[in-house]
């Protein structure tokens, strides 16, 4: 009889975590994500992309994401690595910074140097964000 | 403190440290959970020694980051919870727990961002982390449904012998 409602507790215990598991991951995927690309979004952001003796690129992102990060990654403007200070991002637009030549993606805001990293910027309606690539460390 | 008390601290969290970046290459599979619940039903409070031995030396490895705030509370959570079912051996028991732990991981490591953008930043970690809680939740099952008894062996085998040896 023991045994048996401790069989009974061990499968409940396991299908209870499970259930939440799944749960959690179903509201990630059909009510977070699914609804973040289903509507056009509420935020509308300016991204300049500066390089140095080039055009100044411009791009308006409309979206719902709460961080910089997210944002530019829906439009796929970013790539980087992951570091122990957040991401890093290593490439703007298909353009990569070269660690040969010192280069980096510097973020400043309004032209405003951020203390945060890119996946810490918390975006709101009408903010300006520009991407600036960096010689020298 | 006693010799032997250092030198399991020693080589426990040596042994934490070894895994941690064995695994690091997977993420959100690990055996440091499993561990410290180890260590926390073999040697009791002597493991926050050695969850701060760990955390020390991560911080030395890659540098200070928001990541070693959580450390200084996560494993202590861990810890303290299983201070609570510490009489409890059975895998399954252990593998839930560890499983709700890997799932609630997102949550705990949450709270600094709490102070630094408030409620709305928390929770967007906390959502944007929901798959990899999920991979944690299920590593940290298996892992503990399946290694839980023969570490668990092993470990009282050791402290068995080193008491042996002492006394």
């Amino acid at each position: 009889m023991k045994e048996r409602k401790k069989l009974l507790m061990t499968v409940l215990g396991t299908l209870i975590l499970f259930s939440v598991a799944f749960l959690l991951l179903y509201l990630f995927y059909f009510k977070v994500l699914k609804a973040d690309t289903a509507s056009e979004g509420s935020k509308e952001i300016l991204i300049q992309v500066i390089v140095p003796d080039e055009e100044v690129l411009e791009f308006t992102i409309i979206t719902n994401a709460e961080t910089l990060r997210e944002a530019l990654d829906e439009k796929k403007l970013i790539g980087g690595e992951e570091s122990i200070y957040g991401f890093l991002i290593t490439e703007v637009n298909g353009r990569k910074a070269d660690n040969s030549k010192q280069e980096w993606w510097c973020i400043t805001k309004d032209g405003e140097f951020s203390d945060y990293g890119v996946d810490m910027l918390i975006i709101q309606d009408k903010d300006k964000y520009e991407l600036t690539l960096m010689e020298g460390y | 403190m006693r010799t032997k008390d250092m030198v399991i601290i020693g080589i426990m969290s040596a042994l934490i440290i070894t895994v941690q970046i064995g695994l690091a290459f997977l993420p959100n599979i690990e055996l440091v959970s499993l561990l410290i619940i180890l260590c926390t039903i073999v040697y009791r409070w002597k493991t926050l020694f050695i969850i701060y031995v760990f955390v020390i030396v991560e911080v030395l490895i890659y540098g200070f980051g928001i990541w070693s705030i959580n450390y200084l509370y996560i494993w202590t959570v861990l810890m303290l919870i299983t201070m609570l079912f510490r009489n409890k051996r059975s895998p399954f028991f252990w593998a839930i727990l560890s499983g709700a732990y890997g799932l609630s991981f997102g949550t705990l490591c949450s709270v600094p961002y709490l102070f630094i953008g408030g409620i709305p930043m928390a929770v967007s970690k906390i959502i944007s982390g929901i798959p990899f809680d999920v991979v944690h939740c299920i590593g940290n099952y298996v892992i503990a449904l399946v290694l839980f008894k023969p570490l668990y062996r092993f470990l009282e085998w050791i402290n068995q012998k080193g008491n042996d040896l002492i006394s």
